[in-house]
């Protein structure tokens, strides 16, 4: 019993910590299971999917009931992260342990230089308040002759579509090696080269995680790479730690949380990065 | 425009409801799941359990079996997104939007084509 409870509490720190510091908690998991419970990173991989698909679900229905996300924009690049998703996630059972320990050390490396670079008060993936409506997107502020331009929203004009569609393959390679939901790809290449408002771009990563982590997640069941009994608790908890952290994100100050987090991520870095070269 | 026709507008709403409805029966199962693991006293940790096998499932659940629970509570979870594109599927297609019906429908071959990969190969 007292396994499952700390399981689960550990979802609860990691959805906690995810949702008040704007990153998703899969980032957290993996590490939280393969270097505290000693599970195979791959089968780490395989749980963490299945709790960024929960944590990402109930979310993404809210900012489409409220026109938040970008529909059909999500739609089409989701198509593409699902299929970079198919490839990582049959890759995944080709790749070496170490190989995908070493990975996942770069991507928290990488986590933590992103944390420090933008600093405090801003982040990718910020929960979105509930003023940041904007009327339907899937009408075209401008009125483009190209079926492209029906993607565009209120106010911005999708551009450089053939660079999201490319750089979501990308996310869903990266989504379905390492557990996580892919909006730290996704949300700069939407706003910073398709021109999406960030929030709308964050809305939007949101929605695309499901189908995105589910087209490889499948792939890991069918597989024999989820343990139910450990996914269960951990997923029961990441969902429970996201929906608290997401109402209480506006009145904490991140400031503190944000180095702990960076330290935690280094932490992890350098821990999968020795069990990369086999001293883990 | 019929007067039967769905908007936009109502297409995303509908959307957001199934893919909230999921997401919380997904976590309610798995709730279930877990109470069973805690009231049992069963490690997750253990031995592990049998992988997942759809033909053993209603045998679980109407058993009481944790697994049965956390099995079908993570199904529900996976499904659910692939659930919403084919609702868009059926709204877009209602709609006359023949681009954005095509995508979907390419989305969930997609989805499709990993069950049929990791069936193949496993």
């Amino acid at each position: 019993m007292e396994v499952t409870l700390v399981l689960a509490a550990g979802g609860v720190a990691a959805g906690l910590f995810g949702a008040l510091l704007g990153l998703g908690g899969g980032i957290l998991i993996v590490p939280l299971l393969t270097l505290g419970f000693g599970l195979p990173v791959r089968e780490a991989v395989g749980v963490s999917l299945v709790c960024v698909i929960v944590t990402s679900g109930a979310a993404a229905g809210v900012y489409l009931q409220r026109h938040v996300a970008n529909l059909r924009l999500g739609m089409v690049l989701e198509l593409f992260t699902a299929i970079g998703a198919l490839a990582g996630g049959l890759g995944a059972f080709l790749l070496p342990e170490p190989v995908l320990a070493g990975l996942f050390a770069l991507l928290l490396a990488y986590s933590a230089a992103s944390m420090l670079r933008r600093g405090v008060g801003d982040s990718a993936e910020a929960p979105l308040a509930d003023g940041a409506l904007i009327a339907d997107p899937g009408i075209p502020a401008s009125s483009p002759s190209a079926w492209g331009g029906t993607l565009s929203g209120p106010g911005y004009r999708v551009r450089g579509l053939g660079a999201g569609m490319a750089g979501s393959v990308g996310a869903g390679v990266i989504s379905a090696l390492l557990g996580v939901g892919g909006g730290i790809v996704k949300v700069p290449l939407m706003h910073l080269v398709m021109g999406v408002p960030l929030r709308v771009a964050t809305a939007t990563s949101n929605l695309m995680i499901g189908v995105t982590a589910s087209a490889s997640a499948i792939i890991y069941l069918l597989r024999g790479g989820i343990d139910p009994l450990v996914a269960g608790p951990t997923a029961l908890g990441v969902f429970v730690g996201a929906s608290v952290g997401s109402r209480t994100a506006h009145r904490v100050d991140a400031r503190v949380l944000r180095a702990l987090f960076v330290l935690v991520l280094l932490y992890s870095a350098v821990e999968m990065a020795r069990r990369a070269l086999g001293a883990g | 425009m019929g007067v039967q026709r769905i908007d936009r507008m109502e297409l995303e709403r509908v959307l957001g409801r199934l893919l909230a409805a999921g997401t919380y029966l997904a976590v309610v199962l798995v709730g279930l799941g877990v109470a069973g693991l805690v009231l049992a006293d069963r490690s997750p940790l253990g031995p592990g359990v049998a992988p997942f096998d759809p033909g053993r499932l209603p045998a679980d659940i109407a058993a009481g079996r944790a697994e049965g629970f956390l099995w079908l509570g993570i199904i529900v979870a996976i499904a659910t997104p692939a659930a919403r594109v084919g609702a868009a599927l059926f709204g877009y297609a209602r709609l006359g939007e023949r681009t954005m019906a095509a995508v979907s429908a390419a989305v969930l071959a997609v989805i499709a084509l990993g069950v049929l990969l990791a069936l193949g190969t496993g």
